[in-house]
């Protein structure tokens, strides 16, 4: 009998489960595997008498092409600076913020702000009023300091800099208030127990707080590596990818072979290359979250 | 009583409503009305096509945010009295126009009738069978009658951009060629004249540059893309006697070409703005207006901006000059329109109503309509030479600046080179290549023979068959 009810409970649950199964196999496996396929055809809308089967031919070109190569630095680059700085700048942050007895939530909402613009309307946000050389912001507070003027977006260095600050501008928000979240929940007696022990406050922080905070942490650090692996829209309107190629990380090197010189096979393995490289990130950091 | 509203009461209110509405309509009313009054199509019909011949069909032309695009479709609304074709008009940015476009001629959806294509894209559209050719169209009488439309008078060097193995597959609409724009108030300060050679551009340009006083000597366009500084290198490069081509095989990284570069490099890097490796033309239109640039080469259409009394501070103060020859001799300008070619996915009978949209868009009347009959945006890239040698428009140009028209028609006369930009199918990657090598030269992040060297190593690869 209770076999039959489990039975039936399987049953509906499976019902209730398989339209949002169905739907996420026909908007993101489907399209996934059809990318993958691509990456084995030659498709050059420019040359369409070459298109055919290519096997691993494009994987093959990815070799000897330079482009790929500093493109593919540079997503490693972008990805791990600007984690970094989220998690570095968002913890702390949010300890400030934790010293903060009024005013909190103001400071919550006005963290989210940022987070809620779409990435592209941020890129134009930098480019067109913060890093302008003459109008822009910065560049007044750089002259007004007497720093001088700086091509922000002209400069190879500063462009992939700017960059930087633009991704963890709009989001180290997102590590803040998921990290003041942990913190606030962390047990207070321990603090009590560590005080009385005389631990001072570097060591409460390093031998209380951090450690418990470590499981925040991860899961910080694994969602925006995804994201900023995934990172397109702020760069595509700030820079493009330019100047030359100096911010042209592995997407927008993918959306330039496959949109603009029109080969689409090989811009495919570019982003296989891509999905690889973070469904292997993930893994190693979901890894690493499970052993500990 | 209660609940129910009396027919008089409802009378009262419909009237009520009707008025509203009546007077909320009026000058929507009012306004079509002078539209349909303002409409003129006698012109048109003399003709010898049947321009009703496509009725009822729906069209829609992708077009840039442009104001000569604007001033046609303004006009719209004549060739849809003239034909009893609607059309819809889609406004795509530049950056994006050839993208949806090759999105569209790919995937055979036929949602662009036509659209403002660039002449590069013309090889890629024919072999792909993309858009048809149109000399059937041109040579059909029941579509178009060839003494009333006269293609030849069409500016010659926009046709043959827009032909591909002696096939036409575009009608240019509006165009453009490249010129010297200077300051003549700063050159007569230094007594200098227009630079004749390349050489001289440099010069001027060190005469003139002043950054403490915020003016800057020589300047051209930095920001990559093909339709960007890719636009203006190709004319240094057949200036320094460069050949795209060599026993057939594209060439990027010749001497001529690394000298190409070098120059380039060497007069943005010392007489521009540092902001110039992200300027495209209004950015340099802009600086030039706001008395910034004392000197720069760019498209002669420039000057409805340089002269908009909103914005410039320089009017009065500009003239023009043909591009400077190079170490070859030859002065080379560009070669640039937007054309409207036939979508190959369409209908036979919507083919036939964008066939008549494309004759009567880039008819004489219309474009004598869109500029210097038009009573709004009066366009300068008109097509024709004849009506560019008119009086009337010699009139519209007149306060324009020194040299304005003279240099305009002997550089689309005399400077237009066909092989000023490599034309192959494969353009679009071989034109984002050479855009990004030059760019990556100009910010100092490869020197330019090695950023060439690299643009070579990457289009044998491309062109690896």
């Amino acid at each position: 009998m209770s076999c039959a009810i489990r039975g039936g409970e399987r049953r509906f649950a499976l019902a209730l489960f398989l339209p949002a199964l169905l739907l996420l196999v026909i908007t993101t496996a489907l399209p996934l595997i059809y990318l993958v396929w691509t990456s084995f055809l030659r498709i050059d809308l420019s040359m369409p008498w070459l298109g055919g089967f290519a096997g691993l031919d494009n994987y093959q070109k990815l070799g000897n092409d330079p482009r790929f190569w500093n493109s593919l630095g540079l997503t490693l680059i972008y990805t791990g600076t600007t984690v970094v700085l989220q998690v570095v700048l968002g913890l702390s942050l949010a300890l400030l913020v934790m010293q903060v007895k009024r005013g909190q939530a103001m400071l919550r909402i006005a963290a989210i702000l940022p987070i809620v613009l779409a990435p592209v309307v941020a890129g134009l946000f930098w480019r067109s009023l913060v890093l302008a050389p003459d109008f822009g912001i910065l560049d007044f507070i750089t002259r007004w300091l007497g720093l001088g003027s700086y091509n922000w977006l002209g400069e190879p260095r500063l462009a992939l800099a700017s960059v930087i600050a633009i991704h963890t501008w709009q989001w180290t928000p997102f590590a803040f208030l998921v990290l003041l979240a942990s913190l606030a929940a962390l047990p207070p007696d321990i603090y009590e127990a560590a005080r009385l022990d005389r631990a001072n406050a570097w060591q409460r922080f390093w031998h209380i707080t951090l450690p418990m905070l470590r499981p925040a942490i991860v899961i910080v650090v694994i969602l925006r590596m995804v994201t900023a692996l995934s990172a397109f829209a702020a760069i595509f309107a700030a820079t493009g990818g330019g100047p030359g190629s100096a911010t042209e990380i592995l997407n927008l090197y993918a959306y330039r072979l496959s949109f603009t010189e029109l080969s689409v096979g090989y811009g495919a393995a570019v982003a296989t290359v891509l999905l690889a490289v973070t469904l292997a990130v993930a893994f190693l950091l979901f890894s690493f979250r499970r052993k500990k | 009583m209660s609940g129910k509203i009396s027919d008089e009461v409802l009378k009262s209110r419909r009237k009520v409503l009707a008025g509203g509405v009546a007077m909320l309509g009026a000058p929507w009313v009012a306004r079509f009305a002078n539209a349909q009054a303002a409409v003129d199509i006698g012109p048109y019909q003399a003709a010898k096509v049947n321009w009703r011949q496509a009725e009822g069909e729906k069209l829609t032309v992708a077009v840039i945010p442009a104001g000569y695009f604007d001033a046609l479709i303004n006009e719209a609304p004549t060739f849809q009295a003239l034909t009893g074709v609607e059309v819809r008009f889609e406004k795509v940015p530049p950056g994006q126009i050839r993208q949806k476009a090759i999105l569209d001629l790919s995937s055979k959806t036929g949602t662009y009738a036509t659209h403002a294509a660039d002449p590069m894209y013309y090889d890629l559209y024919a072999s792909n069978k993309w858009c048809d050719p149109i000399d059937g169209m041109l040579g059909d009488a029941r579509l178009t009658d060839a003494a009333w439309f006269r293609n030849d008078d069409i500016i010659p060097a926009w046709r043959g951009a827009n032909t591909v193995a002696g096939k036409p597959y575009g009608v240019p609409f509006d165009g453009e060629t490249t010129v010297q724009i200077y300051r003549k108030d700063l050159y007569a300060a230094k007594g200098l004249k227009p630079a004749e050679t390349l050489d001289d551009l440099v010069k001027n340009s060190a005469a003139i540059h002043d950054p403490n006083n915020r003016v800057w000597g020589g300047a051209m366009r930095g920001f990559a893309g093909a339709g960007q500084n890719m636009y203006i290198y190709p004319s240094i490069f057949r200036a320094f006697g460069g050949d795209w081509f060599k026993s057939g095989q594209l060439v990027l990284n010749s001497p001529e070409g690394v000298a190409a570069l070098e120059w380039y490099v060497n007069l943005l890097t010392k007489y521009s703005p540092p902001a110039v490796r992200n300027w495209n033309w209004p950015d340099l239109a802009d600086a030039f207006s706001q008395g910034t640039l004392g000197l720069y080469v760019d498209s002669n259409t420039s000057a409805s901006v340089l002269n908009n009394p909103e914005k410039s501070k320089v009017i009065g103060k500009i003239g023009y000059a043909r591009w400077p020859r190079g170490p070859s001799g030859k002065r080379v300008t560009s070669i640039w329109n937007w054309g409207f070619p036939v979508n190959a996915a369409l209908s036979e009978k919507a083919k036939r109503a964008t066939w008549l949209f494309i004759t009567w868009a880039t008819s004489a009347e219309t474009q004598a309509r869109t500029s210097f009959r038009s009573k709004g945006i009066k366009r300068l890239g008109i097509n024709r030479l004849p009506q560019l040698r008119s009086q009337e428009f010699a009139a519209m140009v007149k306060d324009y600046g020194d040299n304005y028209l003279q240099a305009t028609t002997e550089s689309m006369a005399n400077d237009a080179d066909v092989q000023w930009r490599p034309r192959m199918p494969q353009w679009p990657a071989v034109g984002e290549t050479m855009a990004t090598a030059i760019q990556a030269a100009l910010v100092g992040q490869k020197k330019p023979k090695e950023a060439l060297d690299e643009a070579q190593g990457r289009v044998a690869q491309i062109l690896k068959g």
